[in-house]
Order: C-alpha cells, then sequence, then structure tokens
C-alpha cells in the first residue's frame, strides 16, 4: 500500500485514539516485523474475544505476526472462531458465506493483480478446519488445481469450535463430540497429502507448540504464492473449551501431537525450490 | 406512498425507526440539499446548518476515515479546512477512524464508531453533530441508530449523493462548497456578536 | 478486437447511432458485454445460460474482458465474483434455475456487503423435479434477496438492460447488485432483430473510490476493515447494528428508483391504461400478451397492458395509477406458484379483481389464446 493509508491527516492527528496512534508509529507496516520482534511491536491484532488459553488465537496471531508484508496483505476468512480475532485486524479483512473463502480470494487475487500490476499484493486465507476440510473442500481444491496464487492457512482444533464442539473432518478417529456421540468413525481428512497432489507448490504442517517454525513457514508460504504457485500451511491449534483440557496446556497437548500424529512436515516443488533459492537462500528465516 | 409525507426529525424516533429513504425521501441533485426530509436549494441548508450549529450548546463534529487518513492528494487540504470550519463553529472533534465494531468496549469520550454511535452521543451529551468524510453505507447505518435513540440533531456533509437518513444533508461536497459554508458561519458569527 | 473510446452512458444508450442485427438473446449478451468496459467475467455452464457465458469468454480472447476463467460451481463462482469486485472493479456472469439456487447464499451476501455486481438469469425450471426448460420459477426465491431486479421482454431488453444495470448498479447511493432476468430458450436460443450500438464505443469504467463502503485493496482508509457484515453479539447494540444495515440495504434498492427510471424510461411501460381489463406481465409473458390483446381488440374488447420492466424495486405507485380504471387485471405467467400475482395482489391492496393467471410451466409455451380466454371472461363480467 501506499503507507500514507496510515499517515493521519496533520489537521485531526492528535484527535486519533491512542490504539491508532501506536498503530501508525509501532505498526509493523513499514518495516515488516517477524515473530522473533512479538512484544517489541504493535501488532496487527492487538486483542481478541477468544476463550482462554485458545488454540486458534495464539495460531491467528503468530500467522499474522508473520506476515511477509502487512502493508499488502489481504486476509479471506469464513465463520468459525478463526473470525474473532481476525475481525479485529488492522488490516482488510473479509469473511462473507460459510466456506466460500478459496473462491473469494481467487476472484481478489486476480482482480489486484490487474489493478496493482506492479505491487506484489498478497491474498492470504486463514480460516478454521470445518471451513477447509469439510463445507469448502471443493472450494479449496478448485482453487489449487486453478494454480491460484493463494497462501492458504488452516488452523486446525479438530472441532466445530463456534458452534458448541461438533465433530469435524480433521477430528481425529474415535473422538467423541457432539455429532459423534459414538466417537468419529473415519480418519482425519488428508487435506496436507491433498494440497501435494492438488497443485500446491509448497506445503507445512506445524503446530503451535512450534512459533518460530509457523513464523518461517507462513512466510514462505506467502513469498511463494506471489510468484509460483498456491501454498498451504496448516496448523494444529488445540481446543481447550471443546476438548475439556485446562487453558494452561494447549502448549503441551500441541507438543505432544508434535511429538506424534501432528509431526512438522513441509514439500516444495521443484520450481518452488529453484525460486527460493534463487530469491531468498540467503534469508535467515 | 403515505398520505402524511415523512419527515426527518430529531429522535429518538424510537425502536427501530425506518430508512428514510424507505419512506419516500428523495435524495437532492447537485446544488440542492435536504432539510428533515424536504429537498431546499444548498444555500438555505448552509443556513440553517449554521444556525443549528451557533446555537447548539454542545455541538460535535465527526471526521471518518477519508479524513483523518491523509491517503490522497487534496484530504490534507480538506481536513484543515474542516477542523478550521469546526473550530469557527465552536464545535469539538470527535474522530471516526474506522468501521468495525470495536470490542470489548469503546472510550466514547475519544471516538465514536458507526456501529454503536449512540454511545458516543450519549456520554458526551451531544446535541449537534456533523457527519464528514464517512463512507456513505456507514453514515447511513450510524444516521438511523441516532434518531433511533438519541435527541441530537444529524447533519451531513457528503462529498457523494447525499443522505436522506440525516436531519440536514449537503450533497457533492468539495472546497468551494466547504468554502462557502465557512463563509456563512463566520458572516452569522459576525452578525451575533454585533 | 475494435479499438474502443469511452463515451457517457446517455450517448451509448439514446444517442449512438445503432446497427441492427439478427441475433440470439445469448449474442445480444455477448454485444452488451463487449460494449460494457467489464474487468472480469466468471462463467459455469447451465442450460441454457451456457452459451451467453461461452460467448463472453471468446470476447475475453479478444481483449474486450481484462480477466476471465471457469469456476467449479455456481456457488463458487458468485463467491469468486464478490472477491473480485470486493477488490475494487467491475463484473459480470451469469446462470440459470437450478445454477441459481445452487448459488443462492452469494446473493445475499452480494447485497449486505454492497457489491454492484451485473449477473444476468437465464431462467428454467429448477429441479422440480428435474427439467431443463423455460420457467420462471426461479425469480419467485430471489425477490427477497437484496438485489434489483430487471426482467427483459426480449433480446433487445436483455441487451439494453445489461449495460443500463451497470450503470444502476454502480450508482453511490445504490451500490447493490443487479440481476437482468430473461426467460430461458424463448430468448437465449431464438435470433430476433436487435438494435446495438457501435462496436468502438464502451461505457466509462468503474470508479471504486466512490463507493459507499471501502475498496478491499489496502489502498484506501481505512485499513482495520471488515469488508462486509459482521458476526452478532447477543446485546440491543448489535441487533440495532445490523438491523439499520438491513435497513439500508433495502434504502439503496429505493434510491434506485430514479436511476432505473433514468436510464429505463421507467420502471414498467403501459399501453391503453384506461382499459377496465388490463394485463400485467413481466419477460416474455408480455409478448404473448400483445398478441391476445391484438386479437381481442378485434373481437372488440377493449384491453390494455403493462409491462413491468423493475420487479426490484416493484413499482406499486405506478401499477396502482395505470390499473386505476380497471376492474380486473390478468397476470399471466411462466411458472406454477404465480409470484408476480401475489406481487399485483399485494400492490393493488384488493381494490381490483387480480386475476392469478393464466400460467404454464415445466417447459410449455403459453398460446396467446389462454391469455384471449382470460380477457373475454373478465370483459363480460
Amino acid at each position: 500500500m501506499s503507507i500514507k493509508v496510515i499517515k493521519p491527516t496533520a489537521a485531526f492527528a492528535s484527535l486519533l485514539p491512542t490504539e491508532y496512534l501506536e498503530l501508525v508509529a509501532d505498526g509493523p507496516y513499514a518495516s515488516p516485523k517477524t515473530i522473533n520482534d512479538l512484544g517489541t511491536f504493535k501488532e496487527i491484532i492487538a486483542e481478541h474475544p477468544h476463550c482462554a488459553g485458545c488454540g486458534v488465537a495464539l495460531g491467528v496471531r503468530l500467522t499474522v505476526a508473520s506476515l511477509p508484508a502487512p502493508a499488502d496483505t489481504l486476509i479471506v476468512g469464513t465463520a468459525g472462531c478463526s473470525f474473532f480475532g481476525l475481525a479485529q485486524a488492522a488490516l482488510n479483512y473479509s469473511c462473507s458465506a460459510f466456506g466460500n473463502q478459496n473462491a473469494v480470494a481467487s476472484g481478489l487475487k486476480r482482480m489486484l493483480k490487474i489493478r496493482y500490476p506492479d505491487t506484489d499484493k498478497d491474498v492470504v486465507v486463514l480460516v478454521g478446519d470445518g471451513g477447509i476440510a469439510d463445507i469448502g473442500l471443493d472450494l479449496t481444491l478448485h482453487s489449487w488445481f486453478r494454480r491460484e496464487k493463494i497462501a492458504t492457512i488452516m488452523v486446525d482444533n479438530e472441532v466445530y469450535g463456534n458452534t458448541g464442539g461438533q465433530e469435524s473432518g480433521m477430528t481425529q478417529e474415535g473422538q467423541v463430540l457432539n455429532m459423534a456421540p459414538k466417537g468419529k468413525n473415519f480418519a482425519k481428512i488428508p487435506v496436507f497429502e491433498l494440497a501435494r497432489v492438488s497443485g500446491c507448490v509448497y506445503g507445512a504442517r506445524v503446530t503451535v507448540a512450534s512459533p518460530k517454525k509457523i513464523g518461517r513457514v507462513v512466510r514462505k508460504a506467502i513469498l511463494l504464492a506471489r510468484e509460483v504457485g498456491p501454498t498451504y500451511v496448516q496448523i494444529y491449534t488445540p481446543c481447550p473449551t471443546n476438548f475439556k483440557f485446562p487453558p494452561q496446556q494447549t502448549i503441551n497437548i500441541a507438543k505432544k501431537a508434535e511429538e506424534g500424529y501432528y509431526s512438522f512436515q513441509e514439500f516444495i516443488s521443484d520450481d518452488a525450490q529453484a525460486y527460493w533459492e534463487k530469491n531468498f537462500a540467503s534469508s535467515t528465516m | 406512498m403515505s398520505i402524511t409525507p415523512y419527515r426527518v426529525l430529531v429522535g429518538p424516533e424510537g425502536y427501530l425507526p425506518p430508512a428514510a429513504a424507505s419512506r419516500g425521501i428523495l435524495l437532492p441533485e447537485k446544488g440542492e440539499a435536504l432539510i428533515e426530509g424536504a429537498i431546499v436549494p444548498e444555500e438555505e441548508a448552509m443556513q440553517a446548518i449554521a444556525t443549528k450549529l451557533l446555537s447548539a450548546k454542545n455541538p460535535f463534529f465527526f471526521p471518518g476515515p477519508q479524513l483523518l487518513w491523509d491517503w490522497k492528494e487534496g484530504v490534507a487540504l480538506k481536513a484543515q479546512a474542516v477542523k478550521k470550519l469546526a473550530d469557527l463553529a465552536g464545535a469539538r472533534v470527535i474522530p471516526m477512524p474506522d468501521y468495525r465494531p470495536k470490542y470489548p468496549m469503546i472510550n466514547p469520550a475519544v471516538e465514536i464508531n458507526p456501529n454503536h454511535p449512540n454511545l458516543t452521543i450519549w456520554h458526551n451529551k451531544i446535541d449537534v453533530c456533523v457527519f464528514i468524510g464517512v463512507h456513505c453505507h456507514y453514515a447511513n447505518m450510524a444516521l438511523k441508530i441516532i434518531r433511533g435513540g438519541t435527541s441530537c440533531y444529524t447533519i451531513a456533509l457528503c462529498g457523494e449523493a447525499g443522505h436522506e437518513d440525516a436531519m440536514i444533508s449537503l450533497c457533492c461536497m468539495g472546497m468551494p462548497e466547504l468554502a462557502r459554508l465557512t463563509e456563512i458561519i463566520q458572516s452569522m458569527k459576525g452578525e451575533q456578536a454585533a | 478486437m475494435i479499438e474502443q473510446r469511452v463515451v457517457a452512458p446517455e450517448y451509448l444508450f439514446n444517442e449512438a447511432e445503432r446497427e441492427e442485427q439478427f441475433i440470439t438473446g445469448s449474442e445480444a449478451v455477448r454485444e452488451a458485454i463487449k460494449r460494457a468496459n467489464v474487468d472480469m467475467a466468471i462463467s459455469y455452464p447451465i442450460t441454457p445460460q451456457s452459451e451467453s457465458m461461452h460467448l463472453v469468454g471468446d470476447i475475453y480472447a479478444e481483449g474486450y474482458i481484462k480477466e476471465y476463467f471457469r469456476g467449479e460451481n455456481e456457488f463458487a463462482v458468485m463467491s469468486s465474483v464478490a472477491g473480485a469486485a470486493m477488490g475494487g472493479v467491475r463484473v459480470f456472469t451469469a446462470t440459470g434455475g437450478p445454477g441459481t439456487l445452487r448459488a443462492f447464499e452469494a446473493f445475499p451476501t452480494w447485497a449486505g456487503a454492497r457489491l454492484p455486481v451485473v449477473c444476468a438469469f437465464m431462467t428454467r425450471g429448477i429441479n422440480s423435479p428435474l427439467s431443463i426448460q423455460p420457467d420462471t420459477l426461479e425469480m419467485a426465491y430471489m425477490l427477497d434477496t437484496g438485489i434489483i431486479m430487471l426482467h427483459a421482454e426480449n433480446s433487445q431488453d436483455l441487451y439494453d438492460m445489461i449495460l443500463q444495470a451497470f450503470m444502476i448498479a454502480e450508482k453511490p447511493d445504490v451500490h447493490i447488485p443487479v440481476g437482468v432476468f430473461v426467460d430461458g430458450f424463448f430468448i437465449t436460443h431464438t435470433r430476433d432483430r436487435v438494435k446495438i450500438a457501435p462496436p468502438d464505443l464502451k461505457l466509462p469504467p468503474y470508479n471504486p473510490y466512490s463507493a459507499p463502503v471501502p475498496v478491499m485493496d489496502m489502498e484506501n482508509p481505512p485499513i482495520r476493515q471488515m469488508r462486509d457484515p459482521f458476526v452478532m453479539k447477543s446485546n440491543f447494540i448489535s441487533y440495532a447494528a445490523h438491523a439499520s444495515w438491513q435497513q439500508e440495504i433495502l434504502a439503496a434498492a429505493e434510491r434506485s428508483r430514479r436511476h432505473i427510471a433514468h436510464y429505463l424510461g421507467n420502471l414498467l411501460e403501459a399501453e391503453n391504461e384506461t382499459a377496465p381489463v388490463m394485463i400485467v406481465a413481466s419477460g416474455t409473458a408480455v409478448s404473448q400478451s400483445r398478441e391476445a390483446i391484438e386479437s381481442a381488440r378485434q373481437e372488440g374488447l377493449d384491453v390494455g397492458l403493462v409491462k413491468l420492466k423493475s420487479l426490484r424495486p416493484f413499482p406499486t405507485e405506478e401499477l396502482k395509477a395505470m390499473t386505476a380504471n380497471a376492474k380486473a387485471v390478468i397476470v399471466p405467467e411462466f411458472n406454477r406458484v404465480g409470484w408476480l400475482a401475489r406481487e399485483v395482489r399485494a400492490a393493488l391492496e384488493a381494490k381490483v379483481k387480480v386475476v392469478g393467471g393464466p400460467r404454464v410451466f415445466g417447459g410449455m409455451t403459453m398460446p396467446p389464446d389462454l391469455i384471449l380466454d382470460e380477457i373475454r371472461r373478465c370483459a363480460n363480467e
């Protein structure tokens, strides 16, 4: 963006509420920040109404703090817990119908490319597991098949949290939840594997127990989506409210998952690897 | 069409006031304006705005994002002119920096939000307010809420088509119109002093 | 591609010398879009719409449109169209019948987000049971989505209304979607004489920064924005905000009346409106009514016609005036539910007898004799 969009007019600058003055002075727009800088700048999501210990809130916060160019990033969301923090994000955010995020993002990205051919406008999809794996799976896959240059990020809490704890396609087999009174009777939907065979040039699977990894893979996914093709990041974000564990256990549970069924995984296409090495090989992240 | 024409009067109008457009109020053409739902010459509306502002106990200007942020050429000058106008009218200024609903709390002493503008009006006991630089959709949304729940007299200075939901609305508001309104207030103040 | 120059909409619509071509309704869509200065079009096939959007694809390949692709289903297409419109450009798409219902959730979200999308609906039967034949049933569902609805009688209307729709939709005081409805097959698949403007003219471009809502591009304030209505909290303030938001969508449609009147002449057209028997119709039912009226006049029956061009907003006052002398109003329709008769009855407030019918559906044509029979019955009562 033209940094002017976040520059107050002189006539009214002194009247802006503190939180806006902080965004102007210490926001991540003029010089982008990384996860390592958390605590030293005014974050794009400064407050949120998520539950105590919410893994999704943490996943969203870490993702948004990892954006390589927040001044030119547009986030497309969908209904669900991921919405709550994002609705207050200090960047453009859209959330229209449940599950249509990758289709909305496709139209938006293509048009911004035409309106701003010389500026990288990063269109990032940031939604939950229900939005991607269930109701929006066909739209997600088709955006990948079409090679839309968008980064898709799933905050996977393995449940429909916002509606009160119902089974989702990403719930583990056997788990008892609302609408799965006898336990879920099929496995987690392999969205990560689907991404690999559906056109994504880069994919990563992480948990909120590894913030630095999140910082690295989110940045990589967005930078590769600019030039090479669709990318996918899946973040495990445990839900204390619906899985009935104490909020202080969120990171422990994520850590345990990372040692087991939610191990860190990454894939990259040859094209993306070549592009990365050529342009970002010296990058420290 | 109702037999008695709808009038856009100061509230509180009630639980859920209608959109004035849905009650047959039409927007003005360039050179015209709206006073309480009736189309009048722009000059007449400017006089009415001056009278309202100068006789108000506690007038406020609510500049919106299009005036608060220096995003394109001409905005800085316009903001300056609006600030001058507010000062001249003896009005204070509370900004509307954006449109997202403010959770968990808003500080109504320092900002106004289109989703719950009544909180700022009530808190500051505002009897006359001026909307300027607010995107039309959000202005109309807020103006109806104010008419429904407060006794604040609303004025909209709009650069586009104008606002039926304000009690007085100008349209096509540019720098010349702003200068003319300032001039009218200046001369009315002079008369009052004399 | 022919090099084009931008002209005032009024010039393109009313003054530029037109050439008469003998073309199908689908081709009329292509000719309209060629002159509409559209940034993006997104397609998905469904009978009887498919040809129109494939022809739009052809003119994209020629360079008339900046971006075009085929989406995966109608819900996805309407969502992609929304994303593009949020990005501040002029977009077009089309669907019909089951496609309309598959995409249904998108239409109120378009209106709610103040997106000036123009969509053509080539109507056909929906799955009740499955049919691909002409039927206007889907329009019943669309009446309360918040979008403006224009109904074309013929290919000429279709060509004109699509172009006019962009101008109406994009007015800052309106800025909600416009649906241009046309009866599938009867118009899309038949040839008719259509007068079209020279191909080297096009509409002025869309100006996103006059919109009543911010553009989603991180180039205009506020950057801290939610581009759509927000999730509600359970408190009165949130309810009031949402209610006021919805009222503003209705108000936008109200404000479109003057723009519709400016570009289309009026929301309805009437002939012989002092007659004791009036036919009120929209779409191709108007053409069938014209033939019936011709026969009725030969029999010495005095009958008039109201052609409704805009269904949302509905021309209630105009319709009352045009039927003030009538003792009976006949509403012929191409669907089983009679949605137009309901609208007409509600507008006329039981002051005049409204005959709901004749109705045909399932793909049937409407012989003018069916309408003539009703005229005779009403005239002799």
